[in-house]
């Protein structure tokens, strides 16, 4: 055939199409999981740590099972979930991939997941804590299994504690201190402090909302009813955690820019040392000790009628579309057996949701001596807390509580319209479509 | 009449010829039409063949998802399979909706202060940087550097800038012993904040535009105003103003359009807050889009904001008087 400018011009535009529909994220997954039996595809965003775990992780699942082949897919956090609900959209997903305990029930609770009730062996719920387990259930099934856990303690400035005087702080999650020495320490932090420097910094920025639920269940509180659809949170507890948290801007304990919607992170202010404490989960550790030029330490999160925490971290799901849920099962499983398990949390500074890990604790390869706080934290956290945050409704309760704490927070919103807010927009995210 | 005679007379189109012409010269004219047919069909076949790719490109991530928006935006959605018709009820949610009115009323302000700002700034600019200042690659070259830069990575410098706390700006202010701007708690501070990051982004774009039309203006018109006793500002009211018209005019549509959907800045600097006080459409479609899955509401925002700017850009074209005013 002759080539003349025409050809080339079709050719060259027939040649550019799929890189241009591969840039935009139409085209199908690298790894065709329909087409190779033993073929999953497993997508995930991840520190390095994680995904240096991950990596070791699929070397010796597929070590062990001969023939099966799991293709990793690391995409930044900003594009993950964007990104798994085009493909979930487009009937393309891949067979495995990594949720926040949060956006589970999103998922979940529109049949995109797996139902693994049927898949698991016998037994296999008893593996994990009962807060863990209920993390993954929706309508009383598991549609994925809990990988690790990660909640938030109290990380402060050893020089700048000592300077105001505070040198006894909490060892044991019985001893943490309650919410009144908590805001005796923020007083007195703010008594010795300059004015541009604060006592406290609060991580519920962004998704991080749902960290200031732990307020909630300290108080022994719920946002919704035991049905997981009814609103709960215009009670007792709930003013008791509107009022304390709403007091950190009001009396200057915490800085301004430290609202729920403020694209400054608590970790920042305090990486910057704008705050002397702040609430942080483990997986901060391995940053926190290579870059930070000042003394920390570490703590329990303050106790209100009982201790509690935020159930963060990540389950691992499978899609309903997988073609192989056989061996998808078999992934999941794998990954969360105790040697697994245990080697991911140590090296990615998390905690296992396995009870026997739990039971016999952890060492982090980053300052070890942190792990029993974070693992005795994590403790607190019970089921009626997670199963509450798993709800498929999430996303949009999630929206409810940045808007009505925001505007409790930086608008002086009263603490009663506050709930009166909450209770009207949860019960308007549960309504049935 | 000559067979030639006729053939000339068929090529002028509607044109009446005074006798029949004969058999002969029928078929030439026919013949000679044919031709003509021909080869203008194959000069439509090649321009329709150039403008192929881009239209295949053009339907396929313009228009199809543009269709595709309009009809999800009449449907009710929950993020993942197909919706379900749901008429103008997004719409009727809409006209009550604090946030989408709030919305709307920030992306105006925005549109209202940074399309005239950026505009006057960039002529400002392009004027001194066409006059014989020294160093004036070097001013051009920095007023257009933030061009170069992505909105997410321009607005991360602003975050730097006006952090509250540890940002530039308010550092400055405390060392001078001035009262610190809440930039990121204070809702007009923010607002502000963002008005100035996006200036600092697009002053050197308008600024670009201007001086390619600056260049393009006859010296010789300056000199003979000059020698008419027409001063600086006459020159520049009298005959720069007026003579950068398109420029101007592309610059508004380009201007608006980029304020009505100004996103990545807003996202990354205030993230909408404090109080939906630097909310605009853009963040909030996607809000409602990405974040709760309500695809309906958002697509339903989307379309009043395809609706707006297609107004304002019809407007304006039926009202400017200087948008042909290219050689």
């Amino acid at each position: 055939m002759e080539l003349n400018r025409r050809t080339f011009l079709l050719g060259a535009g027939a040649a550019s199409l799929p890189l241009l529909l591969a840039g935009c994220g139409f085209a199908p997954p690298a790894a065709d999981s329909t087409a190779a039996t033993g073929t999953l595809t497993f997508t995930t965003w991840g520190t390095d740590a994680e995904l240096a775990g991950f990596k070791a992780a699929i070397d010796r699942f597929q070590k062990a099972n001969s023939g099966a082949t799991v293709n990793l897919n690391a995409v930044p956090y900003g594009q993950m979930f964007t990104n798994i609900d085009a493909q979930l959209q487009a009937g393309n997903p891949p067979d495995v991939f990594r949720v926040p305990y949060y956006t589970f029930g999103s998922y979940a609770g529109r049949g995109q997941l797996l139902d693994l009730s049927t898949q698991l062996e016998q037994g296999f719920s008893d593996n994990f804590t009962p807060q863990a387990w209920a993390a993954v259930q929706n309508s009383g099934k598991p549609y994925g299994v809990p990988h690790h856990t990660d909640t938030s303690v109290i990380l402060y400035n050893k020089d700048a504690l000592t300077a105001a005087g505070i040198t006894n702080i909490p060892t044991t999650l019985d001893t943490a201190w309650s919410w009144d020495e908590f805001e005796q320490v923020m007083k007195t932090l703010r008594g010795s402090l300059p004015a541009e420097k604060y006592p406290f910094a609060y991580n519920w920025q962004g998704n991080g909302v749902t960290r200031w639920l732990s307020w909630l269940f300290e108080s022994n509180g719920r946002f919704l009813s035991e049905d997981l659809l009814t609103p709960a949170i215009d009670s007792p507890a709930g003013t008791a955690a509107v009022d304390f948290t709403k007091n950190f801007f009001t009396a200057g304990y915490v800085p301004q820019n430290n609202s729920v919607k403020s694209t400054t992170l608590a970790a920042d202010t305090w990486y910057a040392q704008t705050s002397a404490m702040t609430s942080g989960g483990a997986f901060l550790i391995p940053d926190a000790t290579s870059t930070l030029d000042f003394e920390w330490g570490a703590t329990f999160s303050p106790r209100n009628e009982r201790s509690a925490g935020d159930f963060g971290g990540n389950a691992l799901v499978a899609t309903a579309a997988t073609t192989q849920p056989e061996l998808a099962t078999k992934f999941l499983a794998f990954m969360t057996e105790q040697e697994e398990m245990s080697q991911f949390c140590a090296s990615a500074s998390l905690l296992p949701t396995r009870a026997d890990l739990i039971q016999s604790g952890i060492d982090f390869a980053v300052r070890p001596e942190l792990s029993p706080i974070f693992v005795g934290q994590a403790s607190s956290v019970q089921a009626q807390d997670s199963s509450q945050v798993a709800s498929p409704n999430m996303s949009k309760i999630i929206t409810v509580l940045q808007n009505q704490l925001e505007e409790a927070f930086v608008g002086g919103q009263s603490t009663a319209d506050t709930l009166a807010n909450m209770t009207s927009g949860i019960a308007a995210a549960t309504a049935p479509a | 009449m000559s067979t030639a005679s006729a053939s000339a007379t068929a090529s002028i189109p509607g044109s009446v010829s005074a006798a029949a012409p004969s058999a002969t010269a029928r078929t030439v004219a026919s013949s000679g039409r044919g031709g003509r047919r021909r080869r203008l069909w194959r000069a439509n076949l090649a321009g329709y063949a150039f403008l192929t790719p881009n239209l295949v490109l053009l339907g396929l991530f313009v228009l199809f998802p543009l269709v595709s928006a309009v009809v999800i935006s009449f449907e009710k959605t929950n993020g993942f399979g197909s919706g379900t018709f749901a008429g103008l009820d997004n719409y009727a949610r809409l006209a009550t909706d604090p946030v989408f009115w709030r919305s709307t009323f920030n992306t105006a302000l925005f549109t209202a202060l940074v399309t005239p700002l950026s505009m006057l700034l960039g002529l400002g600019a392009a004027v001194l940087l066409n006059s014989v200042l020294p160093a004036r690659g070097l001013f051009r070259s920095i007023l257009i550097l933030p061009m170069a830069i992505s909105g997410v990575a321009t607005a991360l410098i602003g975050v730097l800038v006006f952090d509250q706390n540890n940002g530039i700006l308010d550092k400055l202010l405390r060392f001078a012993g001035l009262q610190t701007i809440p930039w990121q708690s204070g809702g007009a501070a923010a607002f502000t904040s963002v008005v100035l990051v996006t200036l600092w982004w697009r002053v050197g774009f308008n600024m670009l535009i201007y001086l390619a039309g600056l260049q393009s203006i006859s010296p010789e018109l300056y000199e003979a105003a000059r020698l008419d006793g027409a001063g600086g500002w006459q020159r520049f009211r009298f005959l720069t103003v007026p003579l950068v018209g398109p420029s101007s005019f592309f610059l508004l549509i380009m201007n608006v359009i980029y304020s009505f959907q100004v996103f990545d800045i807003v996202f990354v600097l205030t993230g909408g807050g404090p109080q939906n006080a630097t909310s605009v459409l853009v963040t909030y479609a996607y809000n409602n889009g990405f974040v709760t899955r309500d695809q309906g509401y958002a697509a339903a925002i989307g379309v009043v904001l395809l609706l707006i700017t297609l107004v304002f850009t019809a407007v304006q074209w039926r009202a400017s008087r200087t948008r042909d005013l290219v050689d």
